[in-house]
């Protein structure tokens, strides 16, 4: 996938959230992560780029195709991606099933019983098929973030947008939800994600953005910006999280 | 300590209830002063049945649209529906109804009087109505919005599937509480001389000057209409019920 940021910036009353991002990222481009310290601007990165608000100024283009305006416009072009956040976000009063059900037959029009046999095959292979029935306060952490990760792919997306998936989990359930995500690339599946986790993002991802006040300070592949910082603020900040 | 609440609350109400029986079961009652009047009590309580159903069922429509109006995105319906809703709240209902009759209806030459305090019960209750249902709105999470537009639902979809479903189950307490307010207040219908319950028995006390046995029988007419409304509400409060 290729993705252009020109100049995208978000504000929010007196806090630039995003401000001023250029990025160029190539057709190879599978899976990108956005790492950097709390308010960074990385959460706002990825509602742009996924849609979900309009950007102060500046533009995003995504495969070539810049981003709509219009409402409409927007709805059809989040209806091809799937999000997940950090804080679960399930439908309280829908039982897993359902909420993996609803969002295929309503928004993309899908005959119900194919929908309920896709949402029977996404849990089979997220090891969830007998907590389907289950409403999400019955549900633990972990098992409620593998229903809305499988809420956010049933539809198979074209894009993948994850904010902080695993951050409000204990790390048992992060191994859980990571191994997950990390079989997703593997399948060539197009992800954009903001993580603290800094070994699966040097795993798992092809090019890592660093933010920091909301300016993009230094972008690269995984490899070489772990390795090799270009910068003093990145390399403070990885000596920072890496030292645990 | 928990122990000891519960056993000084038993006392306490346990004695009040039983003295008040005492009280109004001892006293010496002249039945046979008000027996002449039991048809009009009859037809005095189906009246009340009729008229509150049926504002029951208006004043749901009236708070529906009265919040639709609050939560609009437009300027224009948002401040007339607070308007309506403020002015209504602050005033009396009795010279709601008065105005009502004999300066509007009057005007456009309506002369039901069941039909006009049908509708200014209605709108009466509605108001409030209008107050628990925004409350009820607005009380969902704003996560649960982000997590709809995400999915791609639309904002009627959204409503329809995650605001209102939760918002339900939040609003049926207060909501059972103003019917039972609103099958109450259609007693001041009498002002315009609607011949409800009320009304039946405050002229069999005129008539007779028996006054208790006149006016007694209001406590299990009420009762009968009020009471089933707060069953019903705790068994949909149970239907509805998605947590604990
Ligand atoms: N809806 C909003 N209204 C006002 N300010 C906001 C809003 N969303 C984000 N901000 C502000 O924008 C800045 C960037 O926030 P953002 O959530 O994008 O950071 P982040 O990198 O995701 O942080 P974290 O790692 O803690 O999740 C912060 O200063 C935040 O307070
Ligand atoms: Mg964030």
């Amino acid at each position: 996938m290729s993705i252009e940021t020109v100049q995208l910036t978000r504000v929010y009353g007196s806090t630039r959230a995003v401000d001023g991002v250029d990025l160029s990222l190539s057709d190879e481009l599978r899976v990108l992560a956005l790492i950097g310290p709390s308010g960074g601007g990385k959460s706002t990165f990825l509602r742009l780029i996924g849609g979900l608000e309009p950007p102060t100024s500046g533009s995003v283009r995504i495969d070539g195709e810049e981003l709509p305006v219009s409402e409409e416009g927007l709805l059809a072009f989040r209806k091809k991606n799937g999000f997940l956040f950090q804080s679960f976000n399930l439908f309280p009063h829908m039982d897993a099933r359902e909420n993996i059900v609803l969002p295929l037959v309503e928004v993309h029009s899908w005959e119900r019983a194919e929908a309920t046999r896709r949402a029977e095959e996404v849990a089979e292979r997220f090891g969830l098929v007998e907590h389907l029935g289950k409403l999400p306060h019955q549900l633990s952490g972990g098992q409620q973030q593998r229903i809305a990760l499988a809420r956010a792919m049933a539809h198979e997306p074209e894009l993948l947008l994850l904010d902080e998936p695993t951050s409000a989990l204990d790390p048992e359930m992060k191994a859980e939800v990571l191994d997950l995500i990390g079989d997703l690339c593997q399948e060539g599946q197009r992800i954009v994600l903001s993580t603290h986790e800094m070994g699966f993002a040097r795993e798992a991802s092809d090019h890592i953005g660093f933010l920091s006040d909301g300016r993009l300070i230094e972008s690269g592949p995984a490899s070489s910006l772990f390795d090799a910082p270009e910068t003093e603020q990145v390399r403070g900040f990885l000596n920072k999280v890496m030292k645990w | 300590m928990k122990l000891f609440l519960s056993v000084f609350v038993s006392v306490v109400l346990g004695t009040t209830f039983a003295f008040i029986f005492w009280v109004v079961v001892s006293h010496e009652y002249q039945w046979e002063a008000i027996a002449p009047y039991w048809k009009n009590f009859v037809s005095g309580w189906g009246m009340t049945l009729a008229i509150s159903a049926g504002a029951l069922v208006l004043s749901i429509v009236a708070g529906v649209v009265l919040t639709m109006g609050q939560l609009s995105p437009h300027r224009i319906p948002r401040w007339l529906s607070r308007a309506f809703v403020e002015l209504i709240r602050g005033t009396p209902l009795l010279t709601q109804i008065l105005i009502g009759y004999y300066l509007i209806a009057d005007s456009i030459g309506w002369d039901s009087r069941f039909g006009v305090g049908l509708v200014i019960l209605s709108c009466f209750s509605g108001a409030y109505l209008t107050e628990i249902f925004r409350g009820g709105v607005e009380s969902i999470p704003r996560s649960q919005w982000i997590s709809a537009r995400a999915i791609g639902f639309t904002e009627a979809q959204t409503y329809r599937f995650v605001i209102i479903p939760q918002a339900i189950r939040r609003v049926l307490p207060a909501s059972a509480g103003q019917f039972a307010n609103l099958i109450k207040d259609s007693s001041l219908l009498f002002v315009i001389s609607v011949h409800e319950f009320t009304m039946q028995a405050r002229e069999a006390n005129a008539n007779t000057y028996a006054t208790f046995e006149a006016y007694l029988p209001l406590v299990l007419g009420y009762f009968l209409l009020t009471f089933p409304i707060s069953l019903w509400s705790r068994h949909l409060e149970k239907r509805f019920a998605y947590e604990h």
